[in-house]
């Protein structure tokens, strides 16, 4: 556990008590290794990753491990679950020609929505995409597909040409080349991968903030009223980050869905 | 008569998820060009400026780069909004349903 909260709880550390809030930070990410192999430290966050790895793999096994033509139960619940990422995320961008690439982006948005909702769950309680390193290898696997689909389908040569629209003049094409290979190679593959570490890692830390103030803050005078507050913010981050946990995850699955549009198809 | 309407509430749906997944692309593929349209000519001109030790051109660099951005999004993108609206949503792809 992180030393802010132990410190709190272990110390009775109140406001008015000469305690000083102890606020929450980096810290709060860095994990003890539960055990370590050699130089190698397993820590919760590994775990974290491995269990939603389970779950969604667990899942999907027993919703379909004997499938019936009029489904029953967890196959109700995993055609939804597939439905949903379907309907919302694959068909948009891909139409149905792109089904072929279904179980793959279901696999992506449940992984990153199960280690995301790991925020929310007691005891587990830490979002494992909130450490960037967790989120680096999704943003690669994602982008050697679209680097792949797009070679495949249009050759190098064509792809690469393809990235700035035809049409442009001669001119305004070299003026546009560095700011091109940039994006594609470098911030857009960046704020992919930046942008869900960045909400979760957020989201977390607002919530460390809120629950730590509302027991720091607990005593009998008018801190009660600021710990009330404290409190009242505290479930108001969580229900927000209810909503945050999915829609990363649909941002993610959608952003990758439309990169591999453009792959296959160039005028996209 | 009912059928024609859940058809008609598909397509919308249809729609609506289409324009939600073109929006975030655009929205996204937008910030990366202001970024990189930066850090691009910000970096031209922070290597001229070495080179010629005036050390302005490295935000003048950016500057340019921010323009030569926000000029390639409006020739990109600038007709986008007309291009979304339902009317003339009829050929999007993934209505192929």
């Amino acid at each position: 556990m992180t030393g802010d909260v132990s410190a709190l709880a272990s110390g009775g550390c109140h406001i008015f008590s000469g305690c000083g809030f102890p606020a929450p930070g980096l810290q709060d990410f860095e994990w003890k290794p539960l055990f370590s192999i050699g130089s190698f430290d397993f820590t919760k966050p590994m775990l974290l990753a491995i269990l939603a790895a389970l779950v969604v793999i667990v899942f999907f096994w027993v919703a379909f491990r004997s499938p019936k033509l009029v489904p029953r139960g967890m196959q109700n619940l995993g055609e939804l679950a597939i439905l949903a990422v379907r309907d919302q995320i694959l068909r948009p961008s891909l139409g149905r020609k792109g089904d072929s690439y279904l179980p793959f982006l279901v696999s992506l948005f449940f992984f990153i929505y199960i280690m995301n909702v790991m925020e929310l769950i007691p005891l587990l309680q830490f979002p494992v995409t909130s450490r960037i390193g967790f989120v680096w290898p999704l943003v690669f696997i994602v982008y050697f597909l679209y680097l792949y689909l797009g070679v495949k389908n249009q050759g190098a040569w064509g792809y690469l040409r393809n990235m700035v629209p035809p049409g442009v003049p001669a001119p305004i094409y070299i003026i546009l080349v560095p700011v091109e290979l940039l994006r594609f190679f470098v911030f857009q593959p960046f704020t992919l991968g930046v942008r869900l570490f960045g909400n979760m890692f957020a989201g977390h830390l607002l919530l460390t903030i809120f629950t730590l103030a509302s027991w720091y803050l607990l005593s009998l005078s008018v801190g009660l009223v600021y710990a009330a507050g404290s409190f009242a913010l505290a479930i108001f981050v969580f229900l927000l980050e209810t909503l945050v946990t999915l829609l990363q995850a649909f941002i993610f699955t959608t952003l990758t869905a439309t990169y591999i549009a453009s792959s296959v198809e160039p005028a996209h | 008569m009912s059928s024609g309407n859940d058809a008609s509430t598909q397509a919308q749906k249809r729609a609506a998820a289409q324009g939600r997944a073109q929006g975030l692309d655009i929205g996204w593929t937008v910030f990366s060009y202001l970024l990189a349209g930066m850090a691009a000519y910000g970096a031209i001109g922070w290597l001229i400026g070495r080179a010629v030790h005036v050390s302005l051109l490295f935000p003048i660099g950016m500057l340019v780069g921010l323009a030569i951005s926000i000029g390639f999004i409006i020739y990109r993108y600038g007709g986008q909004g007309a291009m979304t609206r339902p009317s003339s949503r009829g050929n999007a792809k993934g209505d192929d349903r």
